[in-house]
């Protein structure tokens, strides 16, 4: 024992009584309680019956005696009865005692502390929760966004392929399209002999065939500034002179016709080469879209029709031309004349010849 | 008299407190109110042919788990673990704890709480993860201290079986 004068012993003494409420339990071997003394009034113990279960009038004892581990404290435990004590078991020979001593003051302190920090540290985990999910949201947000550009440039493409484009900007744009158009020249051109060639070769060497003769097609429309309208079959339909007008469509179309004839017989096939029919006629036309989710660019109107016939009539390896594209073209072009020849629904036709 | 001693398990926050409050009062309160040191409450849950009075052990949830005094755990017969189903953290939180306290006391009934069911759109844990802890045959529930959802069943489930 540190030595001290009796008069500071007996200050802390009385100090610590009146601040921490003292009371004590004595249990005995039976677990039973054997005397208690202090403050009992304070922690609702005056009732407690001496000589009954210490555990069946004070809950919290229930499962902790006998206990292995004496000296034992708990901390700032709240009573049923609203007290905080802090609780102290300690054994001699014979007995086991239970000393409670307030902590009221000290459990809330350290509440308003505690309290504090986990607030804190509950907001941070709760930022930090918001930030991850504000996060994915954007990253979402930027992939949905990236997705859409993706889609739309394929749309567009898609349109591009289908359309030309000064149409496809109308169409965006939600105009109805129908328009006029007095001057442009019409070319169909078709592979002679292609059903039975196609019956004999089989569908891989077809789909070659027509892949590639639609390409040249394709690659010299962009070349001569033509506009490929659609394919038929193994037929394809193009048109100058739309959708801006210009004065040579004649011309630019008869080179085109030239050069897709030489693109063609370039090629081997099974089966031997490519030999096409090629048609051209002049003259006004009606070009529109047709078709809300699907659409069709295409052309209408007589000058249509008899290009159409015009190609029909053609032979093998030919490009022949009516007579009003022959006017247009003039002289740089060595035309040969052909005898004025009847066309289905149209009558006799006097149609020309373009050289090699 | 049945009476038996059990410990509320789990971090901080997770409503442990709360739980007991709304188990034992029937209320609930918004105000966060953290528990420092031990509070002790006690409800009867009748049984089919008996009642058991639950003494509630309603333990401070450490920052630290670390820090948790396994003692206070001391003639318990059964464990509410309790896990805040907003942060993923807290569920290695009361699995770590009840860890502890089996290799100081051995194994013991317990019932594994998901609290906090009323706040969905903020929900952390994944359905599978429940699912996985379910196929362990333990007894799990999702509760709402809020709403009282479970919170009965959770207690009246771990009381029939401390009885047994």
């Amino acid at each position: 024992m540190h030595r001290l004068p009796k008069e500071v012993g007996s200050w802390i003494y009385n100090f610590f009584y009146d601040e921490h409420s003292i009371a004590y339990l004595k249990i005995d071997a039976e677990l039973c309680v054997a005397a208690k003394g202090g403050n009992v009034k304070h922690y609702g113990l005056s009732s407690l019956r001496i000589g009954q279960p210490v555990a069946d009038q004070l809950e919290f004892m229930e499962g902790l005696l006998p206990s292995p581990e004496l000296p034992y404290h708990m901390a700032m435990v709240e009573l049923p009865s609203g007290r905080v004590a802090d609780l102290h078991l300690f054994a001699d020979s014979a007995y086991v005692w239970l000393l409670f001593l307030d902590a009221t003051v000290e459990r809330d302190n350290r509440q308003r502390l505690q309290q504090k920090a986990y607030e804190m540290t509950l907001l941070q985990e709760r930022e930090r929760q918001l930030n991850e999910k504000l996060q994915s949201v954007n990253e979402a947000l930027r992939e949905s966004q990236e997705g859409l550009q993706r889609e739309y440039q394929r749309a567009e493409t898609l349109l591009l392929n289908i359309l030309p484009a000064s149409i496809a900007e109308r169409l965006k744009a939600d105009e109805q399209i129908a328009d006029n158009h007095a001057e442009v020249s019409v070319l169909f051109a078709d592979i002679v002999g292609f059903t039975e060639r196609a019956r004999s070769v089989g569908a891989v060497t077809t789909l070659a065939i027509l892949n590639y003769f639609f390409k040249a097609a394709d690659r010299l429309s962009e070349r001569y500034g033509c506009e490929k309208i659609k394919t038929i079959g193994d037929c394809v339909m193009v048109v100058a002179g739309l959708p801006a007008a210009r004065s040579d469509h004649a011309e630019a179309l008869a080179r085109y016709a030239l050069e897709l004839r030489k693109a063609v017989k370039r090629e081997r096939f099974t089966g031997g080469r490519l030999r096409l029919r090629i048609g051209i006629h002049s003259g006004p036309i009606v070009a529109g879209v047709i078709g809300k989710r699907r659409f069709a660019y295409d052309l209408w109107g007589e000058t249509v029709n008899l290009a159409a016939r015009i190609q029909t009539s053609a032979e093998p390896d030919e490009i022949r031309i009516s007579d009003a594209t022959h006017t247009l073209l003039g002289p740089n072009f060595a035309c040969e004349p052909l005898a004025e020849t009847e066309l289905r629904g149209t009558g006799r036709v006097r149609m020309w010849r373009l050289p090699a | 008299m049945l009476q038996k001693k059990i410990c509320m398990l789990g971090g901080f926050g997770v409503g442990k407190t709360s739980l007991v409050r709304r188990f034992v009062q029937s209320i609930f309160s918004e105000t966060y109110l953290t528990t420092v040191g031990v509070k002790i409450d006690k409800k009867s849950v009748a049984l089919p042919g008996k009642t058991v009075d639950l003494i509630l052990w309603d333990l401070a949830g450490e920052d630290d788990i670390g820090s948790f005094r396994v003692s206070h755990v001391r003639g318990a017969t059964g464990l509410v673990l309790v896990v805040d189903g907003t942060r993923a953290a807290t569920l290695a939180a009361a699995l770590t704890l009840r860890e502890r306290v089996e290799a100081e006391f051995g194994t013991m009934p317990f019932v594994l709480l998901f609290n906090k069911s009323d706040l969905a759109d903020r929900w952390a844990i994944s359905d599978g993860d429940i699912n996985e802890l379910r196929q362990l045959g333990w007894q799990i529930y999702l509760t709402s201290a809020l709403s009282g959802e479970h919170v009965d069943d959770a207690f009246r489930q771990l009381a029939s079986m401390v009885a047994r």
